[in-house]
């Protein structure tokens, strides 16, 4: 039991240690658009961050209860070894986490703790110690849906903030506007993150608390799974240090990624993002933030006009994606096994290489200094996966108003030319001076030939309403062949 | 080994969030075009030109200003009716913030 209670104390400062890291690694995606687009200084923004995932922690405990009560049937299995096995996911995800942050690759903190998790598991007590239904119900299919419906989200918020805003009479739009919107947006998504993120370890630390007895209330309640008191305050105060510490370390690609992203698109990619992971926290679904935040900010891009989707880039991030889960849980596996072979001593293994590979990749990191004046996000890598030209072209309701003036004005224009000709004739037929009868006749060449213009003009526009989807093919073919030139 | 998913909470995360992000967004975005009826054009700069900041120079900003005070002169509407589309642009601010406070709300009371 002695052993236990140490390992089950190892499990904490581990899970708390992972959920330092989840705030470095993660909570600069919900600043990643406001300091792209100006809206905040990005350590002003990193301190509001900070204070909202804190008060975020507080507000539910759905996603604890989901962890704690779902993933792991820990009622079937035996609870020896358990905390020990916890330890072991935990040491994968955690090597995951830095392995991925380090490469630059796409990743998951989310993903790569329940991917630990479970492969540390199965590895203990085979399937039957894992609750497929909800890995699946929970976890899995959140992690498919929940970016596609942030980004369907943030396509048409991103069509309602343009169409509601957009003028046809050339005057200030007042889109500027949206950056003080975004101060407030940001600060949803950072609450959203602290109600999602800081939840998944108290879920852990307390499906640690289960398998040692120190779970206090009657086992048959449906609230035995929430996190004790003071789990909560120690989670939310560590990702609020986490972000505090590490979050501008993250924000560096802002400065390569994100600098297409205007106010407006921001601020709907940024409710997107917020209503979509709150929604999720309400119905315990464990989502990755830096999944959701990347699918509002590709969907907010398609929804800007003239956007192509850059779909090897695309395809690359989803690979990324996808792999967490399951790499995360091979090297959970791989920590279990030698709690497995040596029991505690495997404990102790596992502690003293999760222990190299932290510290050798934090000296790694020290090499390249980053400051708030440099940091970068993974969000901004999705930022690469839409084209964005640098001037849209018109929308349909610009074009039809344009071809209305153009004929308009060649209707004016060809009057005006008529009138002026019947007048150098009335004034030749009157004998008129020759200087008035050359006047009236240049007036009349002038007109015919404002005329002429308008005419062109009038059927410009009418040629560019069919000629959009070429252009847009035409862009398609572009990004497609720079791709193949790319991979060459 | 069954297993049992609740297509139907998928269908109300997707909803509700449908709904929650249509709404804050359309409020603020409707309140920004109230404000600019009401001849007061936001012209925000960005709060600091890092690199990230290719969107707007300081001089686009000066000139923004100046095309905002410039519309705001030439505006066709009596004073009356401006101060009505500044009242209507607050409003919709004010319900914006009620929605989001609302959506917290209802995820407190839940837990």
């Amino acid at each position: 039991m002695e052993t236990a209670a140490l390992v089950v104390v190892l499990v904490i400062a581990l899970a708390l240690f992972f959920d330092f890291t989840n705030g470095f690694h993660d909570t600069a995606n919900a600043m990643a658009t406001p300091i792209a687009t100006g809206a905040l200084k990005p350590k002003t923004a990193v301190l509001l961050a900070a204070l909202l995932n804190l008060v975020g922690a507080f507000l539910s405990t759905e996603v604890a209860k989901t962890v704690s009560g779902g993933i792991v049937n820990e009622g079937d299995i035996p609870h020896d070894l358990l905390p020990q096995l916890i330890f072991a996911g935990l040491i994968g995800a955690i090597t995951w986490n830095m392995l991925t942050w380090l490469l630059g690759l796409p990743s998951s903190s989310s993903h790569a703790l329940f991917g630990g998790l479970i492969g540390a598991t199965l590895v203990g007590f085979g399937v039957a110690g894992i609750n497929f239904g909800v890995v699946l119900s929970k976890v899995v299919l959140p992690a498919l849906i929940a970016p596609l419906t942030a980004g369907l989200i943030a396509f048409a918020a991103t069509k309602v903030a343009y169409g509601i805003t957009r003028r046809y009479d050339g005057k200030p739009d007042g889109r500027s506007g949206f950056r003080w919107g975004q101060i407030f947006t940001s600060s949803m998504v950072a609450l959203a993150h602290g109600t999602n993120d800081a939840q998944k370890t108290m879920g852990v630390i307390t499906l640690a608390l289960i398998t040692v007895g120190w779970q206090t209330g009657d086992p048959d309640s449906e609230h035995f799974h929430n996190p004790e008191f003071w789990v909560i305050v120690a989670c939310a105060f560590t990702i609020a240090l986490g972000t505090y510490l590490g979050g501008w370390r993250i924000i560096r690609t802002l400065g390569k990624g994100l600098t297409e992203v205007k106010p407006a698109q921001g601020f709907a990619a940024e409710s997107s993002t917020a209503a979509t992971i709150l929604a999720s926290s309400a119905f315990g679904f464990a989502l990755s933030t830096t999944q959701v935040a990347s699918g509002s900010v590709i969907g907010s891009g398609l929804g800007r006009r003239g956007s192509v989707v850059r779909w090897r880039t695309a395809g690359r991030i989803a690979i990324g994606w996808l792999l967490t889960l399951p790499a995360a849980g091979a090297v959970g596996a791989f920590a279990a096994l030698f709690v497995m072979w040596f029991q505690n001593w495997g404990v102790l293994i596992d502690a003293v290489i999760a222990l190299v590979v932290i510290v050798g990749l934090f000296l790694r990191s020290r090499k390249n200094a980053v400051n708030s004046a440099n940091a970068m996000s993974d969000v901004a890598e999705s930022g690469h996966v839409v084209d964005l030209p640098d001037v849209p072209g018109p929308t349909r309701r610009t074009s039809r108003i344009e071809l209305m003036r153009a004929l308009e004005r060649a209707e004016r224009k060809a009057d005006e030319a008529e009138r002026a000709a019947r007048r150098a004739k009335k004034l030749k037929k009157a004998g008129g001076t020759p200087g008035e009868i050359k006047a009236a006749r240049k007036a009349a060449q002038r007109a015919a030939q404002k005329y002429a213009e308008a005419e062109q003009a009038s059927q410009e526009w009418e040629a560019l309403s069919a000629s959009r989807r070429a252009r847009a093919k035409l862009a398609e073919w572009d990004l497609a062949i720079d791709d193949q030139e790319g991979a060459r | 080994m069954s297993v049992e998913i609740d297509w139907t909470a998928f269908l109300l995360v997707f909803v509700a969030a449908l709904v929650g992000a249509a709404a804050v967004v359309s409020l603020y975005a409707l309140g920004l075009r109230m404000l600019v009826r009401a001849g007061r054009v936001p012209v925000v700069s960005p709060a600091e030109f890092t690199d990230a900041i290719t969107v707007v120079s300081e001089k686009e900003i000066r000139h923004a200003a100046k095309q905002a005070a410039k519309a705001a002169r030439k505006s066709p509407l009596t004073a009356g009716q401006k101060n009505l589309a500044f009242l209507a642009a607050l409003a919709c601010f004010v319900l914006c913030g009620a929605a989001v406070l609302g959506g917290i709300l209802i995820i407190v009371i839940g837990h």
